[in-house]
């Protein structure tokens, strides 16, 4: 998949600009497991983000990509460097986030 | 891997699980009792003859909730040890997926100690199997783990 494509470019200075970037893009790792997997056709993405997007547009963002992860959304939980986050919780450049169907270990 | 504070064991492993190794390890001679769950693949799954299981994880997150899963009932029994292996890839029918040995000075709290380890390893650590049947294959239904509704702050990765 092509990399950073979800988003327009963020405005970024470019080499003799008189001002500083207004907005940075952040990187995000983003995984996908089980059945979203299948879904989506690979298990890791890495793209570029607008700054402070949150898990929940994050998700949007792909859904707008593959339309039927929009069925999972209420079947699925985030998580955010490994630890299960709320959908609200805004991103960092360097955040690695996994998109978890229902767990079924054991 | 960070050595664990109670010289836990916690594995995601691709080859049969050695239990009676396992079982061993954990106890000590002050301890009176090892409780062992073994969990292991169903020859069918809602009626339908199953071929083989297939298993995944996100292995650092997996591995990360399996070491809490031992803080948690660490602080909650009196138990001394706890081992806990989960395989991962195709499973045969018979074939061991889950394995916890937990020992501890009196029974009771070694048989609370593995029942509540199993039972929310079930319900919180990121692993998914696939069950292949003769006609088809299907994602396990699992369950949802419970998670933050909304979080008042989030900080930056450090």
């Amino acid at each position: 998949m092509p990399k950073g494509d979800l988003l327009a470019p963020s405005r970024t200075a470019g080499y003799n600009s008189p001002v500083p970037p207004v907005s940075q893009a952040i990187r995000v790792k983003v995984l996908f497991f089980g059945r979203l997997k299948d879904l989506v056709g690979h298990a890791e993405d890495s793209g570029e983000f607008a700054e402070a997007t949150t898990i929940e547009q994050l998700f949007a963002l792909y859904t707008a990509r593959y339309p039927e992860l929009a069925k999972y959304r209420s079947s699925v939980v985030a998580s955010r460097n490994q630890e299960f986050a709320a959908w609200d919780t805004p991103l960092y450049s360097g955040d690695e986030v996994a998109f978890l169907p229902p767990v079924s270990g054991g | 891997m960070a050595k664990h504070p109670h010289d836990d064991i916690n594995q995601l492993v691709r080859e049969p699980i050695d239990m009676a190794a396992l079982a061993r390890l954990v106890r000590a001679p002050e301890d009176g009792a090892v409780v062992t769950f073994d969990g292991f693949v169903r020859n069918q799954s809602h009626n339908r003859p199953t071929l083989y299981l297939d298993y995944e994880a996100y292995e650092s997150m997996a591995l990360a909730k399996m070491r809490e899963i031992g803080l948690q009932i660490h602080e909650k029994y009196r138990i001394h040890r706890v081992a806990m292996v989960h395989r991962l890839g195709r499973l045969e029918i018979g074939e061991t997926s889950v394995f916890i040995a937990v020992s501890a000075p009196h029974r009771a709290a070694a048989f609370d100690a593995c029942r509540f380890a199993i039972d929310t390893l079930k319900r919180t650590v990121p692993i998914w199997k696939k069950e292949y049947f003769e006609d088809g294959a299907v994602w396990a239904d699992g369950e949802l783990p419970p998670v933050p509704a909304a979080t008042p702050r989030a900080k930056p990765a450090s």
